[in-house]
């Protein structure tokens, strides 16, 4: 078990003349669930393949501790990051049985617990013998799980791990995961579009946007600190000033605006006073005001 | 323990609300031993460290406590220091929000008096 800090700094990606990663500097830190969102195409799964040592940055440092993880297979033995499986006929992967599929992982990874992985496959009545081509995409990504979960790995890295998993499949998973989580401690992040069923499972949330970190918060403290404040133009505008304003709409005389607070204040304190109706926020929405359009 | 958190409000504020109505209520009695975080964490699908943040509010307030190696019980008097919390919060969250509604719909004092009695 590894106590060192997974870093980068200065991480920058670049695919032919497009940038799709600027400047990340990220911090995680072992014994946390961290959920990583952001829009389609944002760059979630490029910083996790890098932070995995599965696809090499254009510029910048990754670290665990003190040692590179580029091509350092003793760092990358505490690394594990399960992409989706692809099942296009030009993946080879997709003509395995998941049977072999999860052998692979055994071998793959060191810390491999195989009493775990056959647990999961009962759990998730998972049938082994088919080829992964001819399950359905909720299964397949039932497979990846199962080879995630069970690999042992200190910083276990899921990408869209609950996408075409029905809601009984999706709360299993939430709850092995913490499950897991409570006897070994490891490291996981999660990303994923179904944010709202996810966010008490998150510690900590990483939001990334157009290829930059947002923000990496503790997930209450981020999502408390938001609040949509609607009334009249004039007292709206009176409590947003000081505070951070996204996503501000108009009816007439009416408006409503997404607002955040700086750390040590809060919006309930502007709007002492005021005649505004405030209304707390959900990860979700905090999302939304942080990354929808303007 | 009601298993239905919603997303609007801290959810370690829920919990630790939870626990106090089964204070209240009797399902958990003084000197008994409450759900572990861990315990907590599974039955609500939450991150460990959020349960913890919910039972340490009621710690801090004096309403659990730790036995080593044990874990966390419900303390001599916690029912009544429940109730006299909640009753500041009844003031403050009812009270004197149907004095504020009243006032919007022209209730004079008179007939909100009457309302009260009426709905005892």
């Amino acid at each position: 078990m590894t106590n060192e800090t997974l870093h980068c700094t200065g991480l920058c990606k670049t695919y032919g003349k497009q940038q799709v990663l600027h400047d990340i500097e990220l911090t995680l830190e072992p014994g946390r669930i961290y959920g990583l969102i952001g829009r389609n195409g944002a760059g979630k799964t490029t910083l996790l393949s890098i932070l995995s040592g599965q696809n090499p940055e254009t510029s910048g440092q990754v670290q665990l501790g003190q040692q590179k993880v580029w091509e350092n297979q003793a760092v990358l033995d505490h690394i594990c990051f399960q992409r989706e499986i692809q099942t296009s006929a030009s993946a080879g992967v997709s003509q395995l049985k998941a049977k072999e599929y999860l052998r692979m992982a055994s071998i793959y990874y060191p810390h491999w617990d195989d009493a775990y992985a056959k647990r999961l496959v009962q759990e998730f009545g998972l049938d082994i013998k088919k080829r992964i081509s001819k399950l359905s995409k909720g299964q397949i990504s039932m497979v990846s799980i199962i080879a995630a979960l069970a690999s042992g790995a200190d910083y276990t890295f899921l990408d869209e791990p609950v996408a075409g998993l029905d809601v009984l499949a999706r709360e299993k998973f939430y709850n092995l995961l913490l499950e897991l989580y409570t006897e070994t401690q490891r490291t996981f992040v999660i990303s994923t579009h179904i944010i709202e069923e996810a966010a008490g499972v998150f510690e900590q949330v990483i939001m990334i946007d157009k290829g930059k970190l947002l923000l990496k918060e503790d997930t209450e403290q981020l999502v408390s600190s938001g609040m949509l404040v609607s009334g009249s133009a004039e007292e709206v505008d009176a409590v947003c000033e000081g505070l951070v304003v996204r996503h501000v709409r108009k009816v007439g005389r009416s408006k409503t605006a997404a607002v955040f607070a700086p750390q040590g204040d809060s919006v309930q304190a502007h709007a002492e006073g005021h005649d505004v109706d405030l209304a707390p926020m959900t990860l979700q929405k905090v999302f939304v005001a942080l990354c929808g359009e303007e | 323990m009601n298993l239905n958190l919603n997303q609007e409000r801290s959810i370690y504020l829920q919990i630790g609300e939870a626990i106090e109505n089964d204070i209240l209520r009797g399902i958990l009695q003084e000197e008994e031993r409450v759900p572990s975080t861990n315990e907590l964490a599974k039955l609500y699908s939450i991150n460990p460290a959020t349960a913890a943040k919910g039972v340490n509010l009621l710690v801090d307030a004096g309403i659990l406590y730790k036995k080593r190696g044990i874990g966390m019980f419900v303390s001599q008097g916690a029912k009544q220091q429940i109730q006299a919390k909640r009753r500041d919060e009844f003031y403050q969250s009812y009270v004197v929000r149907l004095a504020a509604e009243a006032k919007s719909l022209s209730i004079t004092k008179q007939e909100l008096i009457e309302m009260i009695e009426k709905a005892l």
